[in-house]
């Protein structure tokens, strides 16, 4: 027996860069989140040649799935052309050979953080979204072995006291994006920083939803047809973002969640967040063949 | 504009990058080796941050980044992630260290003896200026000992156990493969023994050594008193196939063992090791562990505190984060300000 004979021949790096072993661990706390939606699952969290707090977990999650059939769209904040998401896509595509897309509708993983993207969803999709903090309950208690405690005992008052509160003290609900939700009617989660906007497009999806903290080593799932229900009082209803009245002066959307732009003379022009959207939408207006998909809003309103 | 452009952020990315690597020029085989060389301690540092022994690697990783020991710590973790596992050493026990220096401030003398080595500690810090006139610096050539003093020393702790002093960590004999890897394994708390250690190990020199002087100055319940500190090179010591034991090569290792009275009448011991001669973050790391038993939730020894906030790569990760753009959490929170401001004149009515 030699050497050569126990090893395979030397390579940089796996496909993928992940190693089998991270790969098997992910995927094993994949499931696991799957079968409990909502409730946080440890994993070891490789580093990653990305810094911590700039999507490695959502790129461990992505790097687990990929295949060199898949096609990824990453977004940030909306965009597919922010610089992190541009450089994510460029490591996925070089460590997988699966292809690029800035389109919604031809992706199969798309890496998202703080949006999901205004067209719907299928359920051949598969939405991760990067969290900077997986705890819900961080506000009221950051230690997170009480936290964890909490979660088990499904005790959430405080979270609902924090609601209170703001509704006493200004008048109305004033959590801005982030809106803690209950999961299949068990486990609080923070849907990590998507706007309330996006938020209903949780509930009962037809695609399955991955969250995945990397500097946490926490990662978490909405499977497909699961209940997402922010947290909110019998009499008061949720609210989103007062968007709906908006257009977008490139695009000439309406009813999508926006971009302010402040002007220099004196308030505000709108543009889309979904930036692949809106470039279709002027396509679509110049002219192009360009399709754009069934949307979760339409005129403003959730589709049920 | 630029930042988030509409159109070529990946022209913007990669332009910024070669921006940056201009500054450094070009990266040689010579520049690494004289970084090595030149730079032993910050070599070290960084191997012990990354928890990847390779002095070359980690030269390589520092001529990289100009620098930046964030940055080239994360490459070397990065790095380190890529590689297989193929052995587990055995253990590295303590009078087994061919020990460069090894001093205790408990007693005057110790079994063994106190070995000053190789220290900076009783020099005048005084900058050599005549080199930048041209004067090269040549130290002064060692004149060795007429006894050399004996490579291998027992351990203070053990004669302390002996006379009763301290009481012995309950401990159960595990297999190689058993033992908790924090590299492998998310960290809970309570902590596995295994991890608390690796974590100290992997830690950030400059984040152990706030929260420790936090705990020296009066923030922690215990004053250590350094029962001994050791530089040291290991011996690695792995399993053949074939069954035989071998050296695979020695790195060097640092480690500090501090103690105090504790609540139980004995003394407490806190340890802390970690690859390469960094003194500072073993004295400071010790005086955590010696402090976190029993350390109330949230305070700054306790530890989950502790070890969650010096870990180097999430720490400076998220902090550097806070530059990517938050527009869409902005406008969100904006909405519900502006939400709130329109609701408030309503209830605002000051009472006559």
């Amino acid at each position: 027996m030699t050497l050569a004979t126990l090893t395979r021949p030397w390579a940089a790096m796996s496909y993928g860069f992940l190693d089998a072993s991270a790969k098997r661990e992910m995927r094993r706390k994949i499931i696991k989140a799957i079968a409990v939606p909502g409730c946080q699952m440890p994993y070891a969290s490789r580093e990653v040649p990305i810094a911590r707090g700039w999507g490695t977990g959502g790129l461990q999650v992505t790097l687990t799935l990929i295949k060199p059939a898949s096609v990824v769209k990453v977004i940030d904040q909306g965009a597919d052309d922010s610089v992190n998401a541009a450089s994510i896509r460029r490591f996925l595509s070089r460590v997988s050979g699966a292809a690029e897309t800035w389109d919604t509708l031809e992706a199969t993983i798309l890496q998202s953080r703080h949006r999901i993207p205004e067209e719907r969803l299928r359920d051949d999709q598969v939405l991760v979204l990067q969290v900077p903090n997986p705890e819900p309950l961080r506000p009221v208690q950051p230690n997170m072995s009480i936290a964890r405690q909490m979660h088990a005992d499904a005790d959430y008052g405080r979270l609902w006291l924090v609601l209170y509160e703001q509704m006493v003290r200004s008048g109305r609900i004033v959590q801005g994006a982030a809106y803690p939700s209950l999961v299949n009617g068990r486990h609080v989660m923070t849907p990590s920083p998507i706007p309330r906007w996006d938020v209903p497009k949780l509930h009962m999806a037809h695609h399955l939803t991955l969250l995945s903290a990397g500097r946490e080593k926490r990662l978490y799932a909405v499977p497909p047809f699961t209940r997402v229900e922010p947290l909110v009082f019998s009499d008061v209803p949720y609210q989103v973002e007062d968007h709906a009245g908006l257009t977008c002066h490139r695009s000439g959307l309406s009813g999508v969640f926006m971009n302010e732009i402040p002007q220099d003379s004196g308030g505000s022009v709108f543009e889309a967040s979904d930036s692949n959207l809106g470039i279709k939408a002027i396509r679509q207006a110049e002219g192009e063949a360009t399709k754009i998909g069934p949307m979760w809003y339409e005129n403003g309103e959730l589709r049920p | 504009m630029a930042y988030v452009a509409t159109r070529g952020g990946e022209r913007a990315i990669e332009q910024a990058e070669r921006l940056y690597r201009q500054e450094m020029g070009q990266i040689t085989a010579d520049r690494v080796a004289g970084l090595r060389h030149a730079l032993p301690l910050l070599v070290d540092r960084v191997m012990g941050e990354a928890s990847l022994y390779d002095p070359d690697l980690a030269a390589l990783a520092l001529a990289q980044s100009g620098g930046d020991l964030y940055e080239a710590v994360l490459l070397l973790r990065a790095w380190r992630t890529t590689q297989p596992r193929i052995a587990i050493a055995a253990p590295v026990r303590l009078e087994e260290l061919f020990t460069h220096r090894r001093i205790s401030a408990a007693f005057k003398d110790i079994p063994g003896g106190q070995i000053l080595g190789p220290t900076l500690d009783y020099a005048h810090r005084l900058l050599a200026t005549e080199v930048l006139e041209g004067t090269p610096f040549t130290p002064p050539p060692v004149d060795p000992a007429a006894h050399p003093a004996p490579a291998h020393q027992p351990s203070l702790a053990a004669w302390q156990k002996a006379e009763g002093l301290v009481a012995d960590r309950p401990s159960a004999p595990i297999a190689p493969d058993d033992i908790p890897d924090v590299t492998r394994e998310p960290l809970l708390f309570p902590a596995a023994r295994a991890h608390t250690l690796q974590s100290l190990a992997r830690a950030d020199t400059g984040g152990v050594l706030a929260l420790g002087y936090a705990a020296m100055r009066g923030y922690g319940n215990a004053h250590p008193t350094v029962n001994e500190l050791r530089l040291a090179e290991a011996e690695v010591m792995v399993r053949h196939p074939s069954g035989a034991s071998f050296s695979a090569g020695r790195v060097k290792v640092s480690q500090a063992e501090v103690t105090s009275k504790g609540k139980s009448g004995l003394l407490e011991l806190g340890f802390c090791a970690t690859f390469g001669w960094n003194e500072v973050k073993v004295i400071a790391g010790a005086t955590l562990d010696l402090n976190a038993p029993g350390a109330e939730k949230g305070s700054a020894v306790e530890e989950e505190f502790v070890l969650y906030h010096t870990e180097p790569v999430e720490a400076s990760g998220f902090c550097i984060h806070f530059k990517l753009p938050h527009y869409v959490t902005f406008q969100s929170s904006l909405d519900a300000l502006r939400g709130a401001k329109a609701a408030q004149p309503a209830t605002e009515e000051v009472p006559a």
